[in-house]
């Protein structure tokens, strides 16, 4: 099971390049795909997910060019957008079953599944209500329980945790590290918690281009020795804003508790160890200032 | 800032957000296409059997009418929908938490409306112009003379047409199809209410008709044919505004409406009407409120509030299996497919998402349009009965084919293996079902009849009417162009059996089975090449 991402670009228009020379290589496992709002991560999974076409470059599924084959992934795919709709006159259970139709699932083995996904999702007690009165984070679950349903080989994503409450973030994250196990799964997020959690793998995405591919510690190790965290009165924080690369801020009783990324520890500083969402700023920070991948 | 300034804004907003649509350009074509028809001559005005002279006065009178009538039918589908589309966007919900009253809001998309409509009334405008320059028969522009019909009559028949589909959207019963339906009867009745008063009276117009007509056409009526009746006291009192066949022979001068206090009072009373209609609809309009929310998803909403008040204990079991952290549990890895062929399973999936959400007494009023088709004789049945129970299902059928786009399920759907060539088809059938099923009837009495022309009408009728449905779904990506279209083709077309566009093909006078198979095939090529473009992968 592998999946080929080979320098692929995607173009808006005439002249706007939401994705450029983009090369990945999957295996089994979570890739964690990161990056600021517009770096074309949603556009990658729209072409991976067949819903839109590459203007250059391969996506190639187990040998398969997807360009020629989409049923080829079609057949495996689970997929989550960020924003789907449902039919509003339909039940929880009367929409999977429609969308286990569309996607050619026998008959009972599909009913079973949907009835371990609607626990799973915990929606079971719920699954007759019409989808128009569900709340958004209801509505998110049975997204969840639809990408789930053909028992997906490559599993994409995008936003899925989402209009979930904090408990049911938590239980979906060890879902989808389960899930890496044995598939494929994307997953693209802005809460870096979320990847922290999960991921095996990361991408950072920036401007349609990869900045860096590597599994968590990997990035993590890049930083290792250079956060530092300390106390300041709440009146030198713009100065000390201006001089270091500040990746958080916390107000305390006893001033403003400051963490950065540097080089040289700033006075009275003490070494902190590193988060992904450092290593996330670091990168990025890095990319920005010199305009290639870190 | 001041309100007219936040009434400009908000006017401006929402022409913007239209005329950068390309729809917009469909709207302009669309009035291109009138002006050009009317200058080819397939649009006709005529008195008795003459027609005026091609001068500025008898051009832009033509060009009034047919706006202020054939406009006012298209334009209403064209613009209703701005309140939805608040909805839809969410734009509805960051206004409802302004200050803004209901009534300047609906005030504001009556007049974004009409700015819309006012538009093809400029399109028609400039058409009239080109009109009388290359008609040649009378070269002398007076401006007035040629715009002041689209000013006095188009406009204010526009900005009534624009509040009404304001009224309509406020309306829980007229905001969709039903309401897209009942315009068409509603214009009719319009029209034949400001036309009938005169034609009882034997053609003679007073100023009363002018208050109660919306299109103008009574009093510009009375005006020509006081003057036709100077130059040629033979001529028959009859008027008409026709389409194709009919060509008048003779012409006579007109030299332009004389424009009395009266009559302009009568025209700009219409804009007070509009107004009065923008300030009603602001009586129902929910401002958003999703609880009070007329589409399906305010429904089920309402719905499901009932059903939360349900037994403590049914919430209690669904607590414990909430703690039983279903999350952790694993799932069963499916079987691979067995690849038995899944269509009639989709057929089934899509007939029941047609009819979802259909109480009762709409299954009952189906059934029993379908058992009077085989208890009645069969005359009735093929001739009446069966253009009732085929637009019974309009509103099943008018989905057909933008359901994706309209709920924003396209991007699960379309990932799905083989989704154009197995979920088209299916959708088509299973809309070719609902009209097999609701006009069997007939069809077992014309088996029983053994009229095998007429079975054979009737089988592509069941194939024509869903293509049609489908195929202007996915080509205008909702479903007001079918409502619209088929309702105005079923009452002109099918109801009056007029031969090439009584598409039910029962009667053996107006059949032309073979003309709706072509087009049936035509349709569902269009359809299937559209839906290709839509999937990035066919």
């Amino acid at each position: 099971m592998k999946l080929s991402i080979e320098n692929v670009g995607k173009r808006y228009g005439s002249q706007t390049w939401a994705l450029r020379r983009f090369s990945l290589e999957l295996k089994p496992g979570v890739l964690g795909l990161l990056g600021p709002n517009g770096a074309g991560k949603t556009t990658l999974m729209n072409i991976l997910a067949t819903i839109t076409r590459a203007t250059e470059g391969q996506v190639m599924w187990g040998g398969a060019d997807v360009a020629l084959e989409p049923n080829a992934v079609r057949a495996v795919l689970g997929y989550l957008p960020q924003d789907f709709g449902v039919y509003p006159n339909l039940s929880a259970q009367e929409f999977l079953e429609y969308l286990a139709a569309v996607k050619g699932l026998d008959a009972l083995p599909a009913r079973r599944r949907i009835d371990q996904l609607l626990n799973l999702v915990n929606l079971s007690d719920v699954r007759g209500r019409p989808l128009g009165g569900y709340s958004g984070g209801m509505k998110q679950r049975v997204g969840i329980a639809q990408a789930l349903l053909n028992d997906p080989q490559l599993l994409i994503v995008d936003e899925p945790t989402a209009g979930l409450d904090p408990e049911e973030r938590v239980r979906f994250r060890n879902l989808l590290a389960e899930l890496g196990g044995e598939r494929i799964v994307i997953l693209s997020t802005h809460i870096v918690s979320d990847v922290e959690a999960t991921a095996t793998e990361i991408a950072l995405i920036a401007n349609g281009a990869l900045v860096a591919h590597a599994p968590p510690e990997d990035l993590l190790r890049r930083v290792e020795g250079r956060v530092w965290e300390w106390v300041i009165p709440s009146a030198d924080l713009n100065a000390v804003k201006q001089c270091y690369r500040i990746s958080n801020t916390v107000r305390r009783s006893d001033g403003v508790h400051v963490r950065a990324l540097t080089d040289e520890p700033p006075k009275g500083a003490l070494p902190a160890a590193p988060t992904l969402e450092d290593a996330y700023l670091d990168s990025l920070s890095v990319y920005r200032a010199a305009g290639v991948p870190a | 800032m001041s309100r007219g300034r936040v009434l400009g804004h908000l006017v401006k907003a929402d022409f913007l957000t239209r005329v950068r649509r390309t729809s917009f350009l469909l709207t302009l074509g669309f009035a291109v296409f009138l002006g050009y028809q009317t200058f080819a001559g397939n649009i006709v005005m005529q008195l008795d059997d003459y027609r005026g002279v091609y001068n500025s006065a008898w051009v832009g009178a033509l060009m009034g009418v047919v706006t202020s009538t054939f406009l006012t039918l298209v334009g209403f589908y064209i613009v209703k929908g701005s309140i939805q589309r608040d909805e839809t966007t969410r734009v509805g919900q960051i206004l409802a938490a302004t200050p803004m009253s209901k009534s300047f809001y609906t005030v504001a998309k009556f007049l974004g409306n009409f700015t819309v409509l006012a538009a093809m009334v400029l399109v028609m405008g400039v058409a009239a112009l080109c009109m009388q320059l290359a008609h040649s028969e009378d070269r002398t522009l007076h401006l007035w003379t040629l715009l002041s019909p689209l000013l006095l009559f188009a406009l204010p028949a526009m900005a009534f047409v624009a509040a009404l589909a304001v009224l309509f959207e406020t309306l829980p019963l007229l905001r969709g199809g039903v309401g897209n339906v009942a315009w068409f009867f509603l214009w009719t009745g319009l029209l034949v209410a400001g036309i009938g008063p005169a034609a009882t009276r034997g053609g003679t117009v007073t100023h009363a008709d002018d208050f109660h007509d919306f299109s103008g056409m009574p009093g510009l009526y009375g005006q020509m044919r006081g003057q036709l009746l100077e130059v040629a006291p033979q001529a028959h009192e009859s008027f008409s505004l026709s389409i194709g066949s009919m060509k008048p022979h003779k012409r006579f001068l007109w030299t332009g409406v004389h424009w009395d206090a009266v009559l302009v009072a009568a025209r700009l009373t219409w804009f007070g009407y509009a107004l009065a209609a923008a300030l009603l609809a602001a009586l129902f309009f929910h401002r958003f409120d999703p609880a009070r929310s007329f589409g399906p998803a305010g429904r089920s909403r309402r719905r499901n509030a009932v059903q939360e008040r349900a037994p403590v204990v049914e919430f209690a079991a669904a607590k414990q299996l909430a703690q039983a952290d279903p999350w952790t549990m694993r799932l069963t890895p499916l079987p691979p497919a067995s690849g038995k062929n899944r269509f009639f399973a989709m057929v089934a999936a899509e007939l029941r998402l047609m009819l979802q959400g259909h109480r009762w007494w709409w299954y009952a009023m189906a059934g029993a349009l379908c058992v009077a088709c085989v208890a009645a004789p069969l005359p009735v049945s093929r001739g009446g009965i069966i253009l009732a129970a085929w637009i019974w299902p309009l509103l099943v059928w008018s989905p057909m084919g933008s359901r994706e786009s309209r709920y924003a399920t396209g991007s699960l759907i379309f990932s799905a293996p083989f989704a154009l060539q197995r979920q088209l088809p299916a959708v088509w059938t299973a809309g070719v079902l609902v009209t097999l099923a609701t006009g069997g009837g007939l069809l077992i009495r014309l088996l029983i009849a053994g009229d095998g022309r007429s079975v054979a009408g009737f089988l592509v009728a069941v194939c024509f009417i869903p293509s049609l449905a489908l195929a202007l779904g996915v080509l205008s990506g909702g479903s007001k162009f079918f409502e619209a279209l088929y309702t105005v083709w079923w009452y002109t077309g099918a109801a009056h059996h007029i031969r090439g566009l009584d598409f039910t093909g029962t009667v053996d006078a107006s059949s032309t089975p073979a003309l709706y198979l072509g087009l049936t095939i035509v349709l569902l090529a269009a359809c299937w090449m559209r839906r290709r473009t839509q999937l990035a992968y066919a």
